[in-house]
Parts: C-alpha cells; structure tokens; sequence
C-alpha cells in the first residue's frame, strides 16, 4: 500500500504516479460542489454561455456536500462529506476533458465513460469516506473562494484550502484503471460461483 | 402519564443523537470485520470509519452531512394512557430541532414533484406505527440518507424458491456495487404484500448485528447470504475488500403464491437510536 503525499495542483506527471489503490493526502486548494445545478451551470460555462466563478482548468473537482454559513469575515464551512459521485455519470467525461482536470473524487466511483476521459487526460478519482464527516471537514484550513452566491449554501462552487485531506484511495487511475469498474465485472463474473456456493450451503443446513 | 411534551421532546433528541453517534453493534461490526480482513486497504478504510465515529462523538458533531430524511418507528402501548395526538407531538419534536440543532442541519427534504429543498413537506417527518399492547411508547429513529437510500429495491415473484430469493438478493448488492457506504447492513423482507415485504425489510435493518433470526431457516439464510456478499469483493467503501456486509437481516410474512421480495440498505454509520416512554413519564434510552 502506497501513500503519496501530495501538494496541489498537480502535474500530469505526478497524476501519472497514482494508481489504482494507493492512498493520497492532499494540502492545497480544492474545488467542491454537491448540486446539480452547480453542473448544469458548468456545462453551460463550458459551451460558453456563462462565465465560471474562478478557474478550475487544470485543477480539481470533488463532490463533496458541505454545509456553510454566510458571515462578516466571509463564507465559513462548517462540516462536509462526500456524495455518490455517480449521480453526476453525465456530465463529468465533458468537464474533465474540457477541463482538463487533475483529480475528481467522491464517493462510489464513476463509470467507464469518465475513466476514460480521465486516461486521455491525465486525471484520477479519488474515493473519500462516506461518513468521514469530522475528518475531512477537519483538514478545512479557509475558504478561497465561492462562487454563484445565488444558490443556496451547499450548491455553490466553493474552492477550499486544506492541509492533509485525507488518507483518500486512488479508485481510478489515469493509466485506465478503474476499481470500481474491475471489482463490478469480478463480482458480476464470480456470480454463478456464489450461486453455487449459496446452494451448497442450502444443501448442508 | 405520557405527555405531548415528552414525546415531542424525545422524537428531537432523538435525531439530534442519531446524528452524532454510530451505534454501539454497529461499531463491534467494523471491529471485528477488521481483524479478519485481508484487504490493507480495506483496514485502513475501516480504521477511518472507526476514527470518524470516535471524533464525532467526542466532538459532538455529525457523522455524516448527509442528515437525511427523518423516520420515526413508534410502538405504541395501548395501555400507556396517552390520548393526544401523537403523530402532531413528533412533528412539533422534528420542526423544533431543525430551528435550533447545532451545526444547522442540510436541507434534505425533496418536494418530489418540485425537486424544491426544505426541512418539512408533505408527511414529514416519515413515521410508522405498531400497536402493541403495553403501557409504554417506544420511538425508533433512523435518518435515511442517499447513499444507501437509493439502492433499495422490490420485485414481485411467483411461488419463488429460496434460490431465486438468494439471487435476486446478490442482484441488488451487484447493482448497488461500491456505492452505498459499505460495509452495509442488508434488510429483507419476504412475503405478504407489495407495502408489508418493504416494511419487513426496513424493520430488519433496526435489528441488531450480532443477533440470532429466531426462525432456523431464516437465521441460516442469513449467514450464508453474509458469506455470498462478503465474498463479491467490493469491500469498505467499494474499493475493494472482504466486508461488504455486517449483517444480512430476514423476516418473512404469510402471504399469497404471489411473493414480494424486498431488499434495502443501512450504510456503515447504521445511524439508529430508540428511547422508551413509561407510563409514569419516565424517558429510557433504550440504545
């Protein structure tokens, strides 16, 4: 098992170092969103019918959902934690092409589709505890930026700083592979043997 | 004699603990699957869950942010000389912690023909009842999130064997794959109607791990249905593993040749919490 400490942003060469069940910390700035709408404007930034609040080329995207408060001295992140990263299948091949995105993560994965813009890109998912609530919102050092106030809290695009986020596990890699793809195809192959084992266990009890 | 006031202020307390502690059954789970499982990965993920909850607890904050959609269990004594409304006390309980829980909770509750978030909405909070005959009001209360929300499913059979039972059971752990915060509690519920096989199914969830089904063909359906899932290899978190199920939880009803099976999903949090209302007014923590 392979921990990597990293320092954002990240070269396509030090991408190219992850693989497919290492674990990363990372410290530096991230981007975070949880909404649909926060993908849909995206997109619409992408075909270039609206401005992004700040760049993210180059950069990360993670669907982390995060719970913040306006106050005097700005936006305060209070908690956050990882959402199913595959609710959002459809958009993320686009923006991590267009993107050119470094990292994406969440939790759950994403389908072959985005493994395969993210091998042509040089990009890696990285998989965050599903209720890891305190842990990652610990590694919260300020908020950098936000963007589309007119959301509500949680849908907007917000680029935190942090300092050793994680340990996080490498789900897919840029060299095209994939856990969550490759534990899914086992599992779907291995079926007719767990079949088999249940009805040895039906016979014996 | 119970109160409105005593149940309203339990069903808060009640969200308000579930929210910020992973149930005891639940934590031996985890501790247990890490000593036998292979995978170093998967351990290390499974440390973090157990480091996760100890903070949360120590910090009093949230396990997870995804707060989820409030439901409540009642088992209503009939002998508990309650005569108010009780669904009105758990309502007023729920809307009372939302306007003063710290940290405030997500909007969660989805008007579903709107997509419109907010903390209340039609038939919020989620509660369902059983008349029991006791003199005490036992509530249960159990977040329901996403992650493992979604991927619960039921499908109608005829006459089916335990087999096609058991298969269509690893058809839905192969659908729902790395996605729904494993290592998962499993509920299923077989028999009775298309709305009854659900509720077996959710019920078995609040069952504790570690427990004995008290029907022989059930408890032994339960174990080997643990080995088959644990043995798909999608392991905490998905990422690969031994322990993708704590426990397999099974009740069955009577019902038509017609036979409803149902399947649903508690995330490793397992968030779960039940206290007991006596007669006298005394409130018990039950777990």
């Amino acid at each position: 098992m392979r921990t990597h400490h990293l320092q954002l942003p990240l070269t396509k060469a030090d991408v190219a170092e992850l693989r497919a069940g290492d674990l990363v910390t990372l410290s530096g700035e991230i981007a975070i969103t949880a909404g649909l709408p926060t993908h849909q404007r995206i997109r619409e930034a992408i075909a270039g019918e609206r401005d992004l609040p700040f760049p993210l080329a180059g950069g990360t995207l993670f669907h982390l959902g995060s719970y913040s408060e306006d106050t005097p001295e700005g936006l305060r992140v209070r908690y956050m934690n990882p959402t199913t990263s595959t609710r959002f299948n459809a958009y993320m091949p686009d923006f991590i092409r267009a993107l050119d995105l470094r990292l994406v993560g969440g939790k759950g994965g994403l389908d072959d589709a985005s493994a395969k813009a993210m091998q042509e890109t040089g990009c890696a998912y990285l998989s965050f505890l599903g209720g890891g609530c305190q842990l990652l919102s610990a590694a919260i050092e300020s908020v950098s930026a936000v963007g589309w106030d007119d959301l509500v809290a949680h849908y907007r695009l917000v680029k935190l700083r942090v300092r050793s986020l994680g340990p996080l596990t490498v789900g897919i890699d840029s060299h095209g592979d994939s856990l969550y793809s490759k534990l899914r195809g086992d599992a779907e192959a291995r079926l007719p043997e767990l079949m088999a084992m249940l009805a040895r266990d039906r016979a014996g009890s | 004699m119970i109160t409105h006031e005593a149940i309203r202020d339990l069903t808060a307390a009640l969200y308000d603990w579930s929210l910020r502690a992973v149930p005891e059954d639940a934590l031996a789970g985890i501790r247990a699957a890490r000593e036998t499982e292979t995978s170093e990965v998967a351990r290390s993920t499974l440390t973090m869950m157990l480091n996760s909850a100890e903070r949360a607890a120590s910090n009093k904050g949230y396990v997870c942010s995804d707060n989820g959609v409030p439901v409540y269990f009642v088992k209503y004594g009939t002998r508990c000389g309650f005569t108010g409304d009780v669904k009105a006390a758990i309502r007023e309980g729920f809307d009372a912690l939302v306007q003063r829980i710290d940290p405030p909770l997500l909007k969660h509750v989805t008007n579903p023909l709107t997509n419109e978030r907010s903390y209340h909405g039609k038939d919020m909070p989620l509660i369902s009842f059983d008349v029991v005959d006791s003199d005490t009001i036992d509530i249960i209360c159990q977040p329901k999130a996403l992650g493992s929300g979604r991927w619960a499913a039921l499908e109608i059979f005829t006459f089916p064997s335990l087999e096609e039972i058991e298969e269509y059971v690893m058809r839905c752990v192969l659908a729902a794959g790395s996605q729904h915060c494993p290592p998962v509690v499993i509920g299923v519920g077989i028999g009775g109607t298309f709305d009854q096989a659900a509720k077996l199914a959710k019920n078995s969830t609040l069952r504790h791990i570690g427990s004995t089904n008290p029907e022989p063909v059930l408890a032994a359906m339960e174990e080997r249905l643990t080995r088959a899932v644990n043995a798909t290899g999608f392991g905490p978190m998905g990422t690969g593993g031994d322990t993708t199920a704590l426990a397999v939880h099974i009740d069955y009803s009577a019902g038509h040749g017609f036979t409803p099976v149902a399947v649903c999903f508690n995330c490793w949090i397992n968030r779960r919490t039940q206290a007991r209302i006596h007669a006298d007014g005394r409130v018990e923590r039950v777990e």
